[in-house]
């Protein structure tokens, strides 16, 4: 019972407080970006980088990668490292949010709730950009928009959600002890490498029961297979809805975990922060 | 409750957890046994604050004064006890933290008045009041991380008695700048008192200063309150309590 007066409470900071939220993403986007030259340049940057880099290593390295369907490596690579641009900032930014504002926490008088909130946003805003750029590759490439990428606004919401769960959990617990965000730093290249973003799990997945389920219950491979069905594969989200319902039950447990947290942890951060 | 009174603590206590490392309080979120051992900063205070009224506290350092002041801010919770607030709260609690380092000193008053709830229209009214007042001139457009000390003193001070607050705490924080400067604060303090419905809570080691603000003093010494009443014998009583300490 009282979890569900917590999500109220939690529901209600958010309601009161849009207007602090929203301002928060925008100045937390600004100081991101802030005192260098170039600016907003580098939001595009990194991510054209890392996809050239994954990709020469890849196809002209390794000789492996190949056409999917119709579309080459390069595109179905970029339909997935999309999302995963968006989940690792938020994997390791989640953790730090509530350090990084912690002028928040111990100067003033701030629902702690609303700041995963307000650096997801600043997050979400980039990697929205970074979407609408991909749709204008895949059109600049010969595939024009299809009817299957309006589902995106569905994953973007529902992977918005799921780390903003995360960060409100992760967040809370290592301004307790510093040891949790460095245990997240060291094991989010190992999340990269093993959940598909780079190659292509089908195979492995259909092998094997432990890789069906790995997978499965893998919320970045749902993510990355979630872009990729709008864009390469033209799935619907509901053909699949054994892996909807995996994440939604992911979900459901990390919304229980962030609010335990929560609960456990409000009135001892200010304290130790 | 009545509404006159602004703050009221009911036997409040708040206790910190001191543990041994941080491996030690990361455990403690899991597991209840890890031991730690417990500080009574604040030990079974009560006490109500009226509207209007200036109350001074006085102790010696450890003796709970902060944590009391943290707690009416609401920045940190008592462990037992009850603490009602009634009012928009300004705090001048460590006047150089509380920025954000990367924004400008306008960027950062925007910042602070959102934060307090206030609207753009209502903040833009006040800017130019505070960049007078806490004499940044250009300075105001740098960012933060690059202001001296004492420029990021009179940043806040500037923002905080200047963004019409009904509850003001002031800790320490006359003692910012130079003579000029603090002349001014002293009177902003007391233009802000003067004026019926804001209620003054005032932290100092500066009996003079104190005597000037507040008719009321509360004692406090281990986090216990020993005395609460009037200023003169607030006064007398702070004294005697830290002469005693010095005979033994």
């Amino acid at each position: 019972m009282s979890y569900i007066n917590l999500l109220k409470e939690n529901l209600k900071e958010h309601k009161d407080n849009y207007v602090q939220i929203f301002r928060l993403s925008i100045a937390d986007l600004k100081k991101t970006y802030h005192g260098a030259a170039l600016g907003w340049f580098w939001a595009i940057v990194k991510p054209v980088v890392s996809i050239f880099v994954y990709w020469f290593a890849i196809e002209i390295g390794l000789r492996k990668g190949g056409d999917v369907g119709d579309y080459p490596f390069i595109l179905w690579l970029i339909a997935g490292m999309v999302p995963w641009f968006y989940m690792n900032e938020l994997i390791t930014g989640g953790t730090e949010c509530i350090r990084k504002y912690s002028y928040l926490v111990t100067k003033m008088k701030y629902p702690i709730m609303t700041i995963p909130t307000f650096t997801n946003i600043s997050k979400f805003l980039v990697n929205a950009i970074l979407v609408v750029v991909v749709v204008l590759i895949f059109w600049i490439c010969g595939y024009p928009p299809s009817i299957y990428l309006l589902q995106l606004p569905f994953y973007m919401i529902l992977m918005f959600l799921f780390f903003n769960a995360w960060g409100l959990f992760a967040g809370m617990v290592s301004a307790i002890g510093k040891d949790f965000s460095n245990l997240v730093k060291s094991f989010v290249t190992a999340v990269f490498w093993l959940s598909g973003v780079l190659w292509d799990v089908e195979k492995l997945a259909h092998s094997n029961l432990f890789f069906k389920i790995f997978f499965m219950i893998n919320p970045i491979t749902y993510f990355c297979y979630g872009f990729r069905n709008c864009f390469v594969y033209k799935k619907w989200f509901f053909e699949d809805i054994e892996s909807l319902c995996c994440i939604l039950g992911l979900y459901l447990i990390l919304g229980f975990l962030s609010l335990w947290a929560y609960k456990k942890l409000r009135k001892e951060i200010p304290d130790v922060l | 409750m009545n509404n006159d009174v602004v703050i009221s603590f009911q036997n409040v206590s708040k206790e910190y957890k001191l543990y041994s490392s941080n491996r030690a309080r990361l455990l403690g979120i899991f597991f209840k046994r890890v031991p730690y051992k417990k500080k009574l900063a604040v030990n079974d205070v009560s006490f109500t604050v009226k509207r209007g009224e200036s109350v001074a506290l006085f102790g010696k350092n450890g003796a709970g004064k902060s944590t009391i002041l943290k707690m009416i801010t609401g920045v940190t919770y008592p462990t037992t006890g009850e603490i009602r607030v009634n009012g928009r709260v300004s705090a001048l609690l460590e006047l150089t933290s509380g920025f954000d380092q990367e924004f400008s000193g306008r960027e950062n008053i925007y910042l602070k008045g959102h934060i307090l709830g206030l609207k753009d229209s209502e903040i833009s009214a006040l800017e130019e009041e505070i960049i007078e007042f806490s004499e940044l001139e250009e300075y105001i457009d740098q960012p933060v991380r690059t202001y001296s000390s004492g420029m990021k003193s009179r940043l806040g001070f500037a923002i905080n008695v200047n963004i019409r607050p009904e509850i003001l705490i002031v800790d320490e924080a006359l003692s910012v700048g130079d003579a000029d400067f603090k002349n001014k604060c002293k009177e902003k303090v007391n233009e802000i008192i003067n004026n019926e419905n804001v209620t003054l809570l005032f932290v100092t080691h500066q009996k003079s200063v104190a005597e000037e603000f507040c008719k009321r003093g509360i004692v406090l010494k281990k986090g216990k309150l020993k005395f609460d009443g009037e200023i003169n014998e607030a006064i007398e009583k702070y004294v005697s309590i830290y002469k005693k300490k010095k005979n033994k």
